[in-house]
């Protein structure tokens, strides 16, 4: 399945196009596979569920997850030669978000899958225009100014959902702005990185003065953006920006005590945040005994222990168990959710499948061609690592729990486009990186 | 930069093995026990879906089964509330007590794990519960409670074999179907009905436990049956003058006399030459001062550490009196290790786990042993405790054709009239019952609790030989 072992082309012969049949077969067969997968289940929870109600969700589902066909047919025309599990991978784990979402909230099946085929949709938009990643290195700082004045509104004049996380609301439609200052600070540290690696990464005595000049643009918007959160109580998507700021300055530059002092800041930081925010302590110490107030504060992590616990090895089936108990079941607790329903089984399914795709995406960031694509591909690896643990991890009660989307699974619109961007960018850093590897491993000269 | 992003994405997948690993702790190792947790309201959830499994006896009695469905289904009692306190209640508003309680999941069928009933169950048949198997005898456990009469007090009959329960009395008791209805009373009544004395009930133990000093001052050594002690009438401790029962006296006896007699101030010797350390070190070795491993809660009750017995505590303790207390299950428990020449059984009350179509899922004979003395010394204490019910304070124990040996124990408390012991265990040479008797402030244990205690034999004694004659 993989693409390596296709025959390599004769050498000083260009990339020969392949008749389009057999391009990127791999991910034909992994994405229709994803999708009937899906659409299984979306049935079977209807059958269970609703078998008098309208078909409309399950359509509604289906569609989007052809949407992924589409996607799919998009790349080979384009003659993509990036990764082919990246797609499927997304495609897998949105099918099982659509399962769960319609099984939980029946009446937000049909919008998830708007959502998702506006992400799509999002992503054939940004493969056409932003996947040559050149721009970032003109409009950094742009980036950094849009990311910040989206958190800057956030705060003036967001509306507060769930206890903590804010939303703008615009119309009709809210959106979740620390989704897309994600993709837009990711380019912000991977344009101004690339462009102070040379320097930082000269062999000889360190230069501070200059290290600061380079990095302190880069620490200002950090600290900025946390700030900003802190203000907002939104710890889940602070603690995902600080992990892959030091994450991406420690692949930049590679010094080991920018991630001690990182560290250290970090452990001070949260330190001083548990000791000034009474919001902070209770999430802290919730965690810690949720026992102590089960009724009430615990209430929510002990539920999703019980989920986990009561589905056991196999689950109790979709529609047979009583993930309803839990509050927030289809956002930040779908992941017990789907524990309850699908068991051990559906819990290391999931897991696998976030492993397949994450891998993936640091593979494109390895293999990329040249510093900006492997800054972007190796931030958004790790950008969606982190937030994937954070969650997985938080709701259940691994970590204290921070409410952040869980990528591809969480019901939420702001969250399928950005994450459909960054899989259009990692598809396009992936196509380069092999056009490369080609053409290094046939001789010809890199364009 | 490829290799630091590699280190990167290492991390992140060390990070991600961890939750992993947890995952499966949380859904696999320690899912069943969480699940279970009564803080889970998916149970209740699932307990107005589940016709509930019913809880039998040792013969497949009924003790408990249920009617209706839904929210509707009740509990139903076909041998009364006799046996309230080890069943306990099964409340929507109140919750669950006793084997209701520990025996949740199993009653409600959870987890599902036969995916035959798993696929009945999607074809729409109402699932049912396992049934639970005691170990009790309704006919025992109906002589306890008839013995007991209007007292208040605990009887705990065990099988000193195999640590099977036979019956375990508490009164007063209450009636399981009235809880939603009479709940302020009952748990607002002075004389605790919703406690159960028999395993949570700590009173001190009184001459009882003078098994226990006997057993330390043999087992040391220092002391032996045929000694001499001299049994006046008051004896004087550091300054405090220790009386006997009722000013008896018999001047120089022997110890076994002194046992046989109940004698006090003899027993006060008898500790003195054996030792607080050794008196404490049987205590402990019996069990007591801890709580016993059990189906259902238990109290540990109380054992004076080493360094705060002055002589006067040590004085106090050899005759069963000063700090010490103890459960009705611990004294059955000395009685059964006894008359089990020496080897104590972990007691337990269920012994079966059985589908609702009769197949059984657990089945326990004994649930582990424990040797506490040596086979030789039980032989000396069983001679002692036959001697008591023989010719001292234990004779309104006796029965016809059998040799039942036993202890006495009137044991003086803060709430008025003595507590009336009596422990025992028959037929003294092949034991097959032992027992514990205690009638909170009834008097005197020879007149009170010994007749009890001969009542309830006298029923489990046949119920043993029937139940041993069959397969």
């Amino acid at each position: 399945m993989t693409i390596e072992a296709r025959p390599s082309p004769p050498a000083g012969v260009a990339i020969p196009s392949l008749p389009w049949i057999a391009r990127r077969s791999a991910e034909r067969g992994l994405v229709v596979a994803a999708g009937v997968l899906g659409i299984l289940g979306l049935v079977a929870v209807h059958a269970a569920m609703y078998p008098a109600e309208s078909w409309d969700p399950v359509v509604a589902s289906a569609v989007a997850l052809a949407g992924f066909v589409v996607v799919h047919i998009a790349l080979v025309v384009a003659d993509n030669r990036g990764d082919e599990v990246l797609l499927p991978a997304a495609a897998g784990l949105s099918a099982v978000g659509l399962v769960m979402i319609y099984r939980l909230r029946p009446d937000y099946a049909v919008r998830q899958a708007a959502w998702i085929s506006l992400g799509l949709t999002a992503l054939l938009i940004a493969l056409g225009t932003l996947a040559d990643l050149r721009w970032i290195r003109r409009y950094r700082y742009l980036c950094a100014v849009v990311g910040l004045v989206l958190l800057v509104l956030t705060v003036l004049v967001g509306v507060e959902r769930n206890g903590a996380r804010q939303w703008l609301v615009i119309g009709s439609f809210t959106l979740e702005p620390g989704e897309i200052v994600k993709l837009l600070l990711v380019a912000f540290f991977a344009g101004v990185l690339a462009e102070a690696r040379p320097l930082l990464t000269l062999p000889g005595p360190r230069r501070w003065r200059a290290e600061l000049g380079r990095l302190g643009p880069l620490l200002l918007v950090c600290v900025g953006a946390l700030l900003l959160l802190v203000f907002q109580r939104d710890l889940g998507l602070a603690m995902l920006y600080y992990g892959m700021f030091l994450a991406m300055l420690y692949i930049a530059i590679g010094r080991f005590d920018h991630v001690l002092a990182g560290l250290v800041a970090f452990a001070a930081g949260a330190a001083l945040c548990y000791h000034w925010f009474a919001h902070v302590r209770v999430r802290v110490d919730v965690w810690v005994n949720p026992w102590a107030d089960a009724a009430g504060r615990g209430y929510q992590i002990l539920q999703g222990l019980f989920a986990l616990a009561s589905g056991g090895v196999t689950g109790a089936g979709l529609g047979a168990g009583h993930p309803e108990l839990m509050p927030a079941s289809y956002t930040d607790m779908i992941f017990p959710a789907i524990g309850e329903e699908l068991g051990a089984v559906g819990t290391f399914m999931v897991v696998a499948l976030y492993l397949l795709f994450l891998g993936r995406a640091f593979r494109a960031a390895v293999r990329a061609d040249g510093p900006i694509d492997g800054l972007v591909g190796a931030g958004l690896a790790a950008a969606l690592s982190i937030q994937t643990f954070v969650i997985l991890a938080g709701s259940t009660r691994l970590i204290p729990l921070t409410g952040i989307p869980a990528p591809f699974l969480t019901y939420g619109g702001s969250a399928a486009v950005s994450n459909c961007i960054a899989v259009a960018l990692l598809l396009a850093i992936s196509d380069r990186g092999e056009r490369a590897a080609a053409d290094a491993r046939d001789g010809r000269p890199n364009p | 930069m490829v290799g630091r992003t590699r280190n990167v994405a290492r991390l992140l997948a060390a990070l991600f093995g961890v939750l992993l690993a947890y995952l499966a702790c949380v859904q696999v190792i320690w899912g069943p026990q969480l699940a279970a947790s009564p803080q889970n309201p998916r149970l209740a959830l699932e307990a107005e879906r589940i016709h509930w499994g019913r809880i039998l006896d040792r013969r497949l009695t009924v003790l408990a089964d249920s009617a209706g469905t839904g929210p509707s289904q009740v509990r139903r009692y076909p041998q009364g509330p006799d046996f309230a306190n080890v069943l306990g209640y099964r409340s929507r508003r109140y919750g669950l007590t006793g084997i209701e309680r520990r025996y949740d999941l199993a009653l409600l069928g959870l987890p599902l794990t036969d995916p035959w009933e798993a696929l009945q169950e999607v074809l729409g048949r109402a699932p049912q519960g396992n049934d639970v198997v005691l170990t009790l005898d309704a006919a025992v456990q109906a002589a306890a409670v008839r013995a007991l009469g209007g007292a208040r007090g605990a009887i705990v009959v065990l099988d000193p074999r195999t640590g099977g329960v036979l019956a375990m009395a508490s009164r007063p008791g209450f009636d399981p179907r009235a809880i939603d209805a009479q709940w302020a009373t009952l748990s607002h009544d002075p004389a605790s009905p919703l406690f159960n004395r028999a395993t949570q009930g700590q009173y001190p133990p009184g001459s009882s436990f003078k098994t226990v000093v006997l057993t330390a001052g043999l087992g040391s050594g220092r002391v032996r049956l045929t000694d001499a002690v001299t049994c006046p009438e008051s004896i004087d401790v550091a300054g405090a003058l220790i009386h006997n029962f009722e000013h008896e006296q018999f001047g120089q006896i022997s110890v076994l006399q002194a046992f046989v007699a109940s004698c006090n101030t003899a027993f006060v010797q008898i500790g003195q030459r054996t030792g607080a350390a050794s008196v404490l070190a049987a205590a402990r070795a019996y069990g007591l001062g801890q709580a016993v491993p059990y189906d259902l809660p238990t109290a540990g009750g109380y054992l004076p550490p080493l360094p705060d017995l002055g002589v006067r505590g040590l004085a106090q303790m050899s005759f069963g009196q000063g700090s010490l207390l103890v459960t009705p299950l611990q004294m059955a428990l000395v009685a059964a290790t006894v008359g089990n020449g020496g080897v104590m059984m972990r007691p337990f009350v269920v012994s079966q786990v059985r589908a609702p179509d009769g197949r059984i899922r657990e089945a326990f004979a004994q649930r582990g042993s424990r040797r506490v003395i040596p086979a030789t010394l039980a032989l000396q204490l069983r001679q002692a405790m036959i001697q008591v019910v023989q010719r001292g304070t234990g004779t309104a124990a006796q029965l016809p054709g059998v040799t039942v040996a036993g202890k006495t124990g009137t044991a003086e408390n803060p709430h008025g009239r003595t507590h009336a012991w009596f422990i025992a265990f028959a037929p003294a040479e092949r034991p097959t019952v032992a027992l514990a008797v205690i009638v909170e402030n009834g008097g005197v244990g020879g007149d009170v609790a010994a007749p009890i205690a001969r009542q309830v034999l006298a029923v489990a004694l046949p119920a043993q030989t029937a139940a041993g004659a069959r397969p």
